[in-house]
């Protein structure tokens, strides 16, 4: 919708798992399932876009366990990224990526900015890397730009997080002898950041992040739930039971827990002017003010 | 008989009345400690971060409870950046923790967040040195705090004493350098005896010849260790706050 309202934006079309939520005016979209590889190279080479924005990454325990996740997010780059390489009027490539590839290795830099070496130390940051690196070698070869935008945890009414679901339970861990900080994004900041980083045809990856940050105890009393610290092998606990109440703990979530993740988003607001409207702490205050059901009244009475 | 009955009761309750009042008295009181304690802890625990991990209520608390045994005075705070970022060098006692005692005066002092260097990245230490604005000694990490605009106080090499500044990591002066901000020493004095310390910040150092490579943070920092043992002397050297102050040891006093 975003993208629909741009004005240097023409014909508009987009490929996604499940159909959009919001009633699109001129964008055409295409339901095509990750891993069904001609279906995505035929639309996207029919298409021949200039500017390919590939969000299609599946988060470790938002809507697949870790596995699959990964396979389908390797699957969707596969195609969607070799699909795009042999479009003709192909200018730029703009990629989602995370803070996840910096890792939290001993002695990382707390608030790493984009020219520190990503390092990851979780699967998740592995898989988003491959995704930088994929594109990158694409770009390389057919001689067009590369932005990744390297985002926090995302927050959403309507974004599966893991982090999200976790900090709504009603009892919440909580690393007791560290509780770093760490900050998030909220899901219409991140859109907006995409939009504008296909506008300005970024070469180059971006941290977008809210500004600010929280630590998991501050999350939790913020949001009146029951804090329950956790001291080394009572993780492995604490993962089975947050496992067995429905939010399981991701191995990139778990990572933040122990060892925060923050990362400096000054070079965002210098090449594409991007400034989130929403700082962290709005940001938690909103995860839990959202309702757990939303009930829409029927618009049209059928009996 | 009803009437006969009530004075007994009414004896009854006043005599429980009297007995139980310091039980209720102390159980009330009890109740209120804790809970009171339990509204400070949330209080306490509730604050917020900024984008390093510093604890703004944190740092005012620890502050505070560190003025009970230190009494600081700072010197020279018209030489920092109002706005802008800047590496103040400072020379350290041992066991004194002079870079963090100050950071917190410096804050104080000036009003905005000061960071210092030197966190280990273990926790619980490191989790909680964060909260009170530490950063870990690298250069990375020190460039992007640099150029994020935040001040922050590097400690030399411990010393024994507060006669000379010890050795200088040039490395982490050469982010100050790569960053293009502003080196500043500064001397402080502290003496274990004594309440009193004090934090003198000079002016910023420049080299006469501007060098093209790494000589530029190296040269820069044999030239803070040099203006803050300038800066030491001028402050009256060594000091140990007992009698043998007093000896003519050093030409002007002092040992």
């Amino acid at each position: 919708m975003l993208l629909e309202d741009e004005p240097w934006v023409g014909a508009l079309e987009g490929i996604g798992t499940d159909p959009p939520r919001p009633r699109l005016r001129r964008a055409v979209f295409h339901r095509i399932v990750a891993g069904q590889h001609d279906r995505t190279v035929e639309a996207v080479t029919r298409f021949n876009p200039h500017v390919v924005v590939h969000i299609a990454v599946w988060e470790p325990y938002s809507r697949a366990t870790p596995d699959s996740a990964r396979e389908l997010t390797d699957d969707a780059a596969t195609s969607i990224l070799g699909a795009a390489a042999e479009c003709r009027a192909l200018e730029s490539i703009v990629v989602r990526s995370g803070f996840e590839v910096y890792g939290r290795q001993r002695n990382a830099v707390t608030r790493p900015d984009e020219d520190v070496v990503p390092f990851p130390t979780c699967d998740y940051g592995h898989t988003l890397l491959d995704i930088e690196h994929t594109a990158n070698a694409i770009g390389r070869r057919v001689g067009v730009t590369v932005g990744s935008l390297r985002l926090a945890s995302i927050l959403g009414p309507h974004v599966p997080s893991p982090l999200g679901r976790l900090l709504r339970m009603p009892a919440v861990p909580f690393s007791a002898v560290a509780d770093p900080p760490f900050a998030v994004i909220h899901q219409h900041d991140a859109a907006e950041a995409f939009v504008a980083a296909a506008r300005e045809r970024v070469d180059q990856p971006l941290n977008i992040v809210s500004p600010g940050a929280i630590t998991a105890y501050q999350a939790i009393r913020r949001g009146h739930r029951l804090p329950v610290p956790v001291v080394g092998p009572q993780w492995v606990a604490a993962k089975a039971a947050s496992y067995l109440a429905g939010a399981p703990l991701a191995d990139h979530v778990k990572e933040m827990l122990q060892r925060g993740r923050l990362a400096d988003n000054a070079r965002a607001a210098e090449v594409i002017g991007f400034a989130p409207t929403t700082t962290t702490s709005d940001v938690i205050d909103q995860l839990y003010r959202w309702p757990s059901v939303v009930h829409h009244p029927a618009t049209k009475a059928v009996a | 008989m009803p009437a006969r009955a009530e004075p007994a009761t009414s004896a009854a309750q006043q005599l429980a009345e009297v007995i139980t009042l310091p039980v209720r008295t102390v159980g009330n009181q009890a109740t209120g400690l804790a809970g009171s304690s339990i509204r400070t802890f949330r209080a306490w625990t509730a604050n917020e971060v900024d984008d390093w991990g510093r604890d703004n209520a944190f740092v005012n608390r620890f502050w505070s409870a560190s003025q009970l045994r230190w009494s600081t005075s700072v010197g020279g705070s018209e030489h920092l950046p109002k706005r802008s970022g800047a590496l103040i060098v400072i020379n350290a006692r041992r066991w004194s923790l002079a870079p963090i005692f100050a950071a917190l005066a410096l804050g104080a002092e000036i009003d905005r967040a000061v960071r210092f260097v030197g966190r280990p990245d273990v926790a619980p230490l490191g989790p909680m040195m964060q909260r009170l604005g530490a950063l870990l000694p690298s250069e990375a990490e020190l460039a992007g705090a640099l150029r994020a605009g935040e001040l922050i106080v590097l400690g030399a090499e411990h010393r024994s004493t507060n006669r000379q500044a010890g050795l200088i990591d040039h490395r982490l002066v050469g982010a100050a350098v790569a960053t293009k901000v502003p080196v500043l020493p500064a001397a402080t004095v502290s003496v274990p005896m004594r309440r009193n310390a004090r934090v003198e910040i000079g002016r910023p150092v420049k080299l006469r010849r501007k060098r093209r490579g790494p000589l530029d943070e190296l040269e820069t920092a044999d030239l803070l260790q040099l203006r803050i043992d300038d800066m030491l002397d001028e402050m009256g050297g060594a000091l140990t706050g007992t009698p043998l102050d007093w000896l003519p040891t050093g030409g002007m006093g002092g040992l």
